[in-house]
């Protein structure tokens, strides 16, 4: 177990930096729209008229109409939970596709893994590290959305105001083990991150116009989005959507483990490593290095 | 699983052979990096591994490290299966990569603690920072204003520092001026004589010959020649400078076996490289009204490119 913690260790340290920024970043998003809140139900007249001026579209994008809007998770989850799973995936699909291939491309894990280790405890301590770093980032976050509930006429308690984070948890770790199986799939964590941050990108966009156009509804299923529940959390929490992601998440951590085991760790300036479908014309490119 | 693991410990506790590599193959694609390596370091051995840039040394040594997987073949170190028991063989081999990298907001010191953490603390911390002072090395700078040199002590005192059974070192006089190459190797010397077995890769011939008792060459990914140092030189290419009383006919000489004429800087001298035994040849010059003759005994050099001229 001594390997697994050290590893663990070292790693979260090494989030620190990342844990303050992304977690002191979403905090203040919370900072801002508690309060506001008071304001906003304090001029709902003016607000509805400008949201009257807005197509109906608009708000179906964000998860929302008119008169949900006037509840508390209406308004917190069109003003910042819709948007928190691409923030936070950002953060996760950069983490995650770094978490092993970062070193390996700098050229450190050639000379970590030459002590006594064992490849997986190395990989299983900076998969836990990442797990943590993300619950932390989530839980400044967290504070950040509960500090000042107690000022405000929402009726939230703390409590309530973290369950909503559960299924952005699980929005991150979907996003972040993606990363981190396709690092151990393709030639660089380039590719890695961007086929990720692509997934993402494409799940939040198809799902958010499931909404509006109902020939996406079918295809949005396939993509992590559609089970995510954002401030509705607060009322009522699917722990079907919450527990199937996290398998989802298990499945993808346990086939990179298998395939980390598996696989040649690559020196510094040795490159990319190369698809097994490289075409004939790259691979002649190769040989003549 | 358990009666496993105390013979793995049993093994590694008697072995004779610190490291025995049989029909060892590794491709990269279409490029074959080793095609089948044999082997064989004696326990308390100082072996070099020779062969220019790309022959496959670093990929010996990392298949015997478990980083990466050969395609076919046998390894054992100290009795122990590298792909078997990776943990086990690495707990009693100390690594010097040939390019090595480190977390550059760390501190020497802060690194080498890392790799002494990465290995259950069992670094000998008194004995990392007397190396750091024969090394002379500050642990204290960050990594990222260490130069080249500077690195590569850090890499050799993670290397030492847990004193292992066995050194598999990359090129490990790389990027350091000549003094501190002499003290590397002097390091190692002491290492050996504390009980380490010492495998080192190296193109610089010269260290090889000062060090190590035996060398093996390998050419693309082939071993062509394993032998003692000492032996190797012997048995290899003599240069002979040879100056007669008077101008003679020196193609008599070049029609001897292993005898090729280099030079004739004059009518009276001639400059010869004879291969192996050289008895034909002195008998042979008995006919010659030789004035003087001067040999140079061949270093590694010599015999390292006559090998790669094949």
């Amino acid at each position: 177990m001594k390997p697994f913690w050290t590893t663990f260790r070292y790693t979260f340290i090494r989030f620190r930096g990342q844990i303050l920024g992304w977690g002191l970043g979403i905090a203040s998003l919370g900072l801002i729209l508690v309060p506001f809140y008071d304001i906003f139900m304090d001029q709902q007249e003016d607000f509805m008229k400008m949201l009257d001026g807005y197509p109906p579209e608009f708000l179906a994008f964000f998860g929302g109409d008119k008169t949900s809007m006037l509840t508390p998770e209406g308004y917190l989850g069109m003003y910042g939970f819709s948007m928190l799973p691409v923030i936070i995936g950002i953060f996760a699909v950069l983490a995650g596709s770094g978490l092993l291939v970062g070193d390996e491309e700098r050229g450190r894990l050639d000379l970590i893994l030459s002590h006594p280790v064992g490849r997986s405890s190395f990989f299983f301590g900076r998969a836990f590290a990442f797990i943590g770093a993300t619950i932390a980032v989530l839980l400044i976050a967290w504070l950040g959305f509960s500090v000042l509930l107690g000022g405000s006429t929402m009726g939230v308690t703390w409590g309530q105001m973290a369950l909503p984070f559960l299924p952005l948890l699980m929005q991150a770790l979907i996003y972040g083990t993606l990363a981190l199986l396709l690092s151990m799939l393709l030639p660089s964590r380039n590719m890695a991150a961007m086929l990720s941050a692509l997934v993402m990108v494409a799940s939040y966009f198809i799902s958010s116009m499931a909404s509006l156009n109902e020939s996406l509804a079918t295809i949005s299923q396939i993509f992590p989005y559609a089970y995510y529940q954002g401030a509705e959390a607060m009322t009522n929490l699917n722990m079907t959507w919450l527990f199937g992601l996290l398998g989802v998440c298990l499945v993808m951590v346990m086939l990179a483990w298998w395939r980390f085991l598996r696989r040649d760790i690559r020196l510094s300036g040795e490159g990319s490593l190369r698809f097994w479908f490289s075409s004939p014309l790259r691979r002649k490119k190769v040989e003549s290095v | 699983m358990k009666i496993q693991r105390n013979a793995s410990i049993e093994a590694a506790q008697n072995y004779e052979v610190a490291l025995d590599v049989s029909g060892l193959t590794k491709s990269y694609g279409k490029v074959q990096a080793l095609r089948g390596i044999n082997l064989q370091v004696q326990r308390g051995e100082i072996f070099g591994f020779l062969g220019p840039n790309g022959a496959g040394k670093t990929t010996t040594i990392r298949c015997l490290l478990d980083t990466i997987r050969p395609d076919g073949g046998t390894t054992r170190i100290m009795g122990l299966d590298p792909q078997e028991d990776p943990v086990g063989v690495q707990t009693r081999v100390g690594y010097l990569p040939g390019e090595m990298q480190f977390y550059d907001n760390f501190s020497a010191e802060r690194q080498l603690r890392f790799f002494s953490d990465m290995r259950g603390s069992h670094a000998d911390w008194s004995y990392a920072r007397q190396l750091a002072e024969r090394l002379v090395l500050d642990l204290k700078i960050p990594i990222k204003s260490l130069s080249k040199g500077n690195k590569q002590k850090v890499g050799v005192i993670q290397a030492l520092m847990h004193r292992p059974q066995l050194l598999l070192l990359d090129e490990p006089t790389s990027g350091l001026d000549p003094l501190m190459q002499q003290e590397v190797l002097a390091l190692l010397r002491e290492a050996n004589t504390a009980g380490t077995t010492v495998f080192f890769s190296s193109h610089i011939m010269s260290e090889a010959e000062h060090v190590a008792q035996r060398v093996a060459i390998i050419r693309t990914g082939e071993i062509v020649e394993v032998a003692e140092t000492s032996s190797l030189t012997q048995r290899a290419l003599h240069r002979l400078t040879i100056r007669f009383k008077q101008p003679v006919n020196g193609s008599r000489l070049e029609q001897l076996p292993g005898v090729e004429i280099l030079s004739r800087p004059d009518d009276c001298s001639v400059v010869l490289q004879a291969a192996g035994d050289m008895e034909m040849l002195v008998r042979a010059l008995g006919n010659f009204p030789v004035l003087d003759l001067e040999t140079t005994r061949p270093t590694l050099e010599d015999v390292f490119l006559a090998y790669y001229k094949q």
